[in-house]
């Protein structure tokens, strides 16, 4: 188990090093950072906790990946693969539990640590091996196969969004719709194999367009019946809900095409600087998305042919 | 028709196809033959346009990768993804979408089950009937019969012999000689990245000969088998 976490140290020092980043400046960075864009958010938004509780759901729903458990199970046995679950959950959820406690949110606090806790013995991504049907099955793959791998975070946004209404609690309406959107991203993390790619008959430009269109197309899907209850219930803030369903939005483009401005690599850390930069400060998506698209283009020029 | 001049490919200092100079005829089979890391894989993913090259690849449709029917030796299949949506995402990459994919299933696959649950060689079926839906004019098949069951191979070998009736162009590499000469007009031989020879059919056997005695020579006594 020490072995385990050591490697998993070492792997973090060789990204940063292969990034050019010096890893204890990074760390230092990263934290004051972290303080900073917390103490920011909470100065600007009335929903920061919220935002706090998602980002920190969004990392330990990554680190309760199917294959990764299994491969712990497998190689530490159930006990100890629990322990490692729970270690690493909280070495991840401890810096926005601290946030939280200092912000006196005591109750997202609370929430936060029993997920935290809860998802070290539960996976969210379901292994049934019959094949569940999904409403995005014309247009195969990101939507589809994620869809099957968490179909269970959609009755549980869903159930979030009936009690935001019944509390009278807008904030927690927009954490479920966000939540939608959150678990729609992680669709789109992983670098599929080279062949995916290079069985399109298309151009690198529309390509990209493709693959957003058919994302935002089912992210609608998904998400609309639950905007919609949002604002019927809540007609006073209509623009706040649009608001938070089009930054969403952005965001899918913006992961869409961070992932293959760096294909066939997984998304690399400049990469998530620049995302989590956005979500602190999503004005800043305006300027990522064009910047991501470009450095895609020129990725997806090896692997696509330009000239039709 | 597909012309190849003067391929070659490196990876570092390590040269894998040196000055590879091919041309392939529409309504011919050709098999690309040679030992493991002869080369066989590495010149399809050129002419696929997987791998960057020195040299020319010229074909008659253009861009020839938007045209190519590719079989991989191991097809990667995505987990939670039934074989019906499989078939569909590869058609849908090449712009055929309405295709009656239950009614194109020739090899009896259980389509509405997850495609990672298949069997290897059920997993090279459903990767060979996506292709064929693609209606390419140009098909390479990577070891298309490894662990496929004997009736798909016949099934295959008709297929193939059906592609060159339609003027397609297939390439083959296999290491079971007798799918070779069933199928192919000529196969060319590969050795550690260079271009050994090109055979005709009534010569087939001959290279089959050859290739034994260069394969085999001492090997099997120096097992000392008692």
């Amino acid at each position: 188990m020490k072995d385990y976490f050591y490697l998993q140290y070492i792997r973090t020092e060789r990204k940063l090093r292969e990034a050019g980043i010096n890893p204890y400046l990074a760390y230092l960075l990263g934290a004051m950072a972290f303080v900073g864009l917390s103490e920011y958010i909470f100065y600007q938004s009335d929903y920061a906790e919220y935002l706090v509780l998602l980002t920190c759901l969004s990392l330990l729903l990554n680190l309760s990946e199917r294959n990764r458990i299994d491969f712990l199970q497998s190689t530490f046995g159930k006990k100890r693969k629990t322990v490692i679950r729970l270690v690493e959950n909280l070495a991840l959820s401890i810096p926005f539990i601290a946030i939280l406690i200092f912000k006196n949110a005591y109750i997202e606090c609370a929430i936060l640590i029993g997920l935290t806790c809860l998802s070290a013995v539960l996976s969210f991504q379901t292994n049934f091996n019959h094949s569940t049907p999904t409403p995005f099955s014309r247009n195969p793959f990101e939507f589809t196969v994620g869809f099957r791998k968490t179909f269970l975070i959609f009755p549980i946004a869903y159930a979030l969004a009936m009690i935001a209404i019944i509390v009278d609690n807008l904030g927690l309406g927009i954490f479920s719709m966000l939540l939608l959107f959150l678990t729609s991203l992680t669709y789109y993390l992983k670098p599929e194999d080279e062949y995916y790619v290079w069985v399109f008959s298309d151009s690198p430009k529309s390509f990209l367009l493709k693959k957003i269109r058919v994302a935002t197309k089912s992210i609608s899907m998904l998400t609309f019946p639950l905007a919609l209850l949002l604002l019927i219930y809540f007609p006073g803030e209509f623009h706040l809900i649009l608001l938070f369903f089009l930054i969403g939005i952005l965001f899918l483009w913006a992961i869409i095409l961070a992932k293959y401005s760096t294909y066939p690599d997984e998304i690399n850390i400049l990469e998530g600087i620049l995302i989590a930069i956005c979500i602190y400060f999503p004005p800043m998506l305006l300027l990522t998305i064009p910047y991501l698209y470009s450095k895609s283009i020129n990725k997806l020029k090896l692997i696509l042919n330009d000239k039709n | 028709m597909i012309k190849i001049n003067g391929l070659s490919k490196s990876y570092g200092k390590n040269e894998v196809l040196k000055n590879i100079h091919l041309e392939f005829e529409t309504g011919k089979v050709y098999g690309i033959v040679g030992e493991n890391g002869a080369g066989k894989t590495t010149l399809f993913r050129c002419m696929a346009g997987l791998e960057s090259y020195d040299g020319e690849i010229v074909s008659e449709v253009n861009p020839l990768e938007n045209h190519l029917g590719l079989l991989l030796t191991d097809p990667f299949i995505f987990s939670k993804i039934t074989g019906k949506e499989y078939i569909r995402l590869l058609c849908n990459a090449r712009g055929k979408t309405n295709i009656d994919i239950e009614s194109r299933n020739i090899f009896d696959l259980p389509l509405g089950q997850y495609a990672s649950t298949y069997s290897t060689g059920m997993k090279k079926k459903l990767a060979i009937t996506a292709i064929l839906l693609q209606e390419n004019d140009y098909f390479i098949f990577d070891e298309p019969f490894n662990g496929v069951d004997i009736q798909s191979n016949i099934i295959l070998i008709e297929i193939i012999l059906k592609l060159k009736a339609l003027h397609k162009i297939v390439l083959i590499s296999s290491h079971i000689f007798s799918t070779l000469s069933d199928t192919c007009d000529e196969i060319h031989l590969l050795r550690k990245g260079e271009q050994i020879k090109s055979v005709q059919r009534p010569e087939f056997q001959t290279l089959e000969q050859e290739m034994k005695s260069f394969l085999i020579g001492d090997r099997i006594e120096k097992l000392e088998l008692k």
